[in-house]
């Protein structure tokens, strides 16, 4: 197990090289330059010529990959343009509220998810089951940036339950109560649609699961439905959960980038939508390096938990 | 074995019963007012503020900022009343002389002014602040500002310490803006840094440690979250001493979370709500500042495209799009039309001025007479829009609607704003006859970077190849003018020929919208793209 745990982080490596490299061609193949962002357009293109030469800009790119991959190995992402402060100072500042909101959101597409594909593929072909369907079919319609505003309406301005936007201000007086009130909508959210995906798949595993003979065998041995659904139906079912809600993590990412800007959520998503608005090349590369890291690393988890679970994928 | 299970499974249900029960009570637990004390205004504005170095600062929503933390010579007075440009007044110059020739300006310095810091501000932290931004040399350089305070500093020959309290300041050649050039905000700002803390945080340091002589003092800042300004204690003019202890200022670049937070009271104020929420927001009893600011939405025409090289055809272009429809019934009415190139609040800004009648049935024919009695096709590129932009994509397709009716098909293409102000750099590409941005300032220098042939893509913007060489010479001669008067009849002898030209179309002048909630009072909005907020309290 171990040693299989360390060859699948070993192959994370080549995906994450990968990912950085496309975003770094990419950004560098858009037209504009950092330098005459940097000097402003007063500047004259004699002086952003010779920027371009101090910054190394007018290099092959795969050179100025490999500087950047270098200073990356030694911690230093570069400096923000917009702001001019270190981009690591800033991703550890954002990447807290972002792995916050990913957590609650990933917490609640789990067990909703898992709760509701249950409660419907338990009980095939009934009333239970057709509401479940249709209340995740219309779940998994609704776009994030709606749904955000939907919810802001409707328990931020007409019932006053909920805040509107941030992390909890004031950050020295804030509570975990404070946090969690503001962390209930944006994290509904984020989880909506990929909690109706997880819940519609896995209760077919459930439909599968109960029609095997073991839950006959269980029938016949008198044990309660129940029982028979969260023990005997659920050892089997847990495998594929896991690998099908480990998938959403990047679906989550997606979702979280729209409930970040409409609940002024500030984490990574939020950052990164600034730092493309104001051409801050530096902070998008740091951002989206720091949203695949995380993303590897979470499909690693469950690829390893469901292998966990399964023995036959032992192997 | 069963019944372990089963209390278990109870265990587990009680438990998440009782998870839900404190969810519950934590959602009814009244929600704290953000900002509960009246002494603090939170303001959600378009985008968090970019870095906070004045010298090479960038976007007209950090400047609403920078402004109240650092000073200059000069400054334009923001809270005065009824005026459509804001008038000039000392600020860390108590005065003034300048030479005959126009050239050399002596500044007698404020005394007792003391940064924030403690620094003592004289001649001595003037030269240093200069050196700063034009003198490579300098130790503590800052190389951004060379390019992006050109317009400031473009005709400076040299500037010396006289005394304690005495800057001079020579130009190699007159210029009739120098002094509004020296108050201005925006992109670049010829403002007061103390020596000291650029010595102490190092350049790259001042963005997030800025000291200056302003107002308010800088608090702290969450990067992406908001800034905080205290109140300066020991300001040195007690007419503008701050009746707020601090000013929250927090990003925010969803529109509608901007006008929910406001509407809960999360926010006193917000700027550039929703042209379609201002009437629900009204009728909820927030208070609506509108009024109109130094910016005209122009249009470039690409000289490039074969049926715009025929002025009859940009004539008719012109003459189709129905700008006052456009600011009454999709702006309602948070825009008024512009005509001629001349920005409301700039200098020769002329309120009874008009260029093109509306008239899409004289547009057709002229549009026939050049040879295109069937229109042609093209394409408009276009800017989803920055900080102060709102659905700038509408416009395009009103324009699109517009130029339909006589025959000219285009399609709409739209990028992001960083993007898009590098295509404008390079100039409109082939087979688009349009592009749109926001610009305009309380001086003229704009348009040496979109007139003159010397602003031709690379080099500047005048991105749709509009070759007039007159353009460079009237100019030149606007900036040496020795009066106003004569640099007014200069700026309008330009206006008239780009008119006449075609070169652009003026579509309109934004008018500017600040939301607050009812308790909040002292509010002067003035025609610039920030607002002063000393005068500013809560009731």
């Amino acid at each position: 197990m171990l040693s299989l745990a360390l060859r699948r982080s070993f192959a994370t490596v080549p995906v994450l090289l990968g990912v950085s490299f496309v975003v770094f061609a990419a950004l560098h193949l858009a037209p504009g330059d950092a330098a005459r962002t940097i000097l402003g357009y007063g500047a004259t293109e004699e002086r952003v010529q010779a920027l371009r030469a101090e910054l190394g800009l007018d290099r092959p790119l795969l050179i100025q990959f490999g500087d950047w991959l270098w200073a990356l190995l030694q911690g230093d992402l570069g400096r923000s343009i917009s702001l001019g402060v270190p981009v690591s100072d800033i991703i550890l500042d954002k990447i807290w509220a972002s792995l916050l909101l990913m957590g609650a959101s990933f917490a609640l597409t789990a067990v909703f998810g898992l709760l509701f594909a249950a409660l419907a593929g338990g009980a095939h072909r009934t009333v239970r089951d057709r509401l479940v369907t249709i209340s995740m079919l219309v779940l998994a319609s609704l776009p994030p940036f709606w749904l955000g505003i939907v919810l802001l309406f409707v328990f931020g301005l007409q019932l006053r339950l909920l805040p509107i936007s941030g992390v909890g201000i004031m950050e020295e007086s804030a509570t975990i109560l404070d946090i969690a009130r503001h962390l209930v909508l944006p994290a509904v959210t984020t989880a909506a649609s990929s909690l109706a995906v997880v819940a519609r798949v896995t209760r077919s595993f459930f439909i599968d699961a109960m029609g095997e003979p073991y839950v006959l065998a269980a029938r016949a041995r008198g044990l309660s439905e129940t029982r028979i659904v969260t023990v005997e139906a659920m050892r089997n079912v847990l495998p594929a959960f896991v690998t099908i809600a480990g998938l959403q993590i990047g679906y989550l990412f997606g979702s979280a980038l729209f409930s970040e800007i409409v609940f002024n959520w500030p984490g990574i998503g939020l950052q990164l939508y600034q730092a493309i608005l104001q051409r801050d090349f530096p902070v998008v590369q740091g951002c989206v390096l720091a949203i695949a890291v995380v993303f590897v690393i979470g499909n690693l988890i469950a690829d390893l938990l469901a292998i966990a679970l399964d023995p036959r994928r032992r192997g | 074995m069963i019944d372990c299970l089963r209390n278990t499974v109870v265990l587990a249900r009680r438990s998440l019963l009782a998870g839900a029960a404190t969810l519950a009570l934590a959602t009814l637990a009244p929600a704290p007012q953000a900002m509960a004390d009246d002494t603090t205004l939170t303001i959600g504005i378009e985008a968090d503020l970019a870095r906070l170095d004045p010298h090479i600062s960038t976007t007209w929503n950090t400047f609403k900022a920078l402004l109240h933390i650092y000073e200059g010579f000069v400054a334009e007075d923001l809270l005065a009343t009824g005026v459509t440009t804001p008038p000039l007044v000392p600020s860390l110059a108590e005065s003034w002389e300048i030479s005959d020739d126009k050239t050399v300006y002596t500044f007698k310095l404020r005394q007792g002014v003391t940064f924030h810091d403690g620094e003592p501000w004289n001649a001595e932290a003037a030269k240093f602040n200069l050196d700063r931004m034009t003198n490579p040399d300098f130790e503590f350089h800052q190389p951004g500002a060379v390019g992006m305070l050109q317009w400031v500093w473009g005709d400076l020959e040299s500037y010396e310490v006289i005394d304690e309290y005495t800057f001079r300041i020579t130009l190699k050649q007159p210029n009739s803006e120098f002094l509004r050039r020296l108050s201005a905000g925006g992109s670049g700002t010829p403002r007061m840094i103390s020596p000291a803390a650029v010595r102490e945080f190092g350049n790259d340091g001042i963005n997030a440690n800025p000291v200056g002589t302003g107002p308010f003092k800088f608090g702290e800042r969450e990067v992406g979250v908001q800034t905080v300004l205290v109140k300066n204690e020991a300001y040195w003019d007690p007419e503008r001493s701050p009746k707020l202890e601090r000013i929250v200022l927090r990003g925010i670049p969803e529109v509608t979370t901007r006008e929910l937070g406001l509407l809960t009271g999360e926010l006193d104020m917000i700027s550039t709500p929703s042209p379609d929420s201002l009437e629900y927001l009204e009728a909820q009893g927030i208070t609506l500042v509108k009024g109109p600011v130094s910016t005209i939405y122009p249009i470039w025409l690409n000289f490039r495209e074969e049926p715009l090289q025929d002025v009859r055809v940009r004539r008719a272009m012109a003459m189709a799009i129905d700008r006052e429809g456009m600011t009454k019934y999709l702006r309602r009415g948070t825009a008024q039309p512009a005509y001629g190139i001349l920005n409301f609040g700039g200098p020769g800004w002329d309120p009874d001025y008009r260029d093109f009648p509306y008239d899409p049935e004289a547009a057709k024919a002229l549009l026939a007479e050049a040879g295109y009695p069937d229109g042609f096709e093209t394409r408009l590129d276009w800017t989803m829009g920055g900080g102060g932009d709102v659905n700038t994509r509408a416009d395009a397709e009103w324009i699109q609607r517009d130029l339909g009716r006589i025959g000219i098909r285009a399609t709409i293409e739209t990028f992001d704003n960083g993007t898009y102000w590098d295509m404008l750099a390079q100039g409109i590409r082939e087979g688009s006859c349009c592009m749109q941005v926001s610009w305009g300032e309380t001086s003229f220098f704009w348009l040496d970077l979109i007139l003159p042939t010397s602003a031709l893509p690379p080099n500047g913007f005048n991105s749709g190849y509009y070759e007039n060489p007159k353009m460079a010479e009237l100019l030149a001669a606007a900036r040496a003018a020795p009066t106003e008067e004569e640099m007014v009849s200069l700026l309008h002898q330009i206006r008239d020929i780009v008119t006449e030209d075609v070169a652009f179309i003026p579509v309109y002048t934004p008018l500017q919208v600040y939301a607050m909630r009812p308790n909040v009072k002292g509010f002067v909005l003035a025609p610039q793209h920030w607002a002063d907020y000393t005068s500013v309290f809560k009731e």
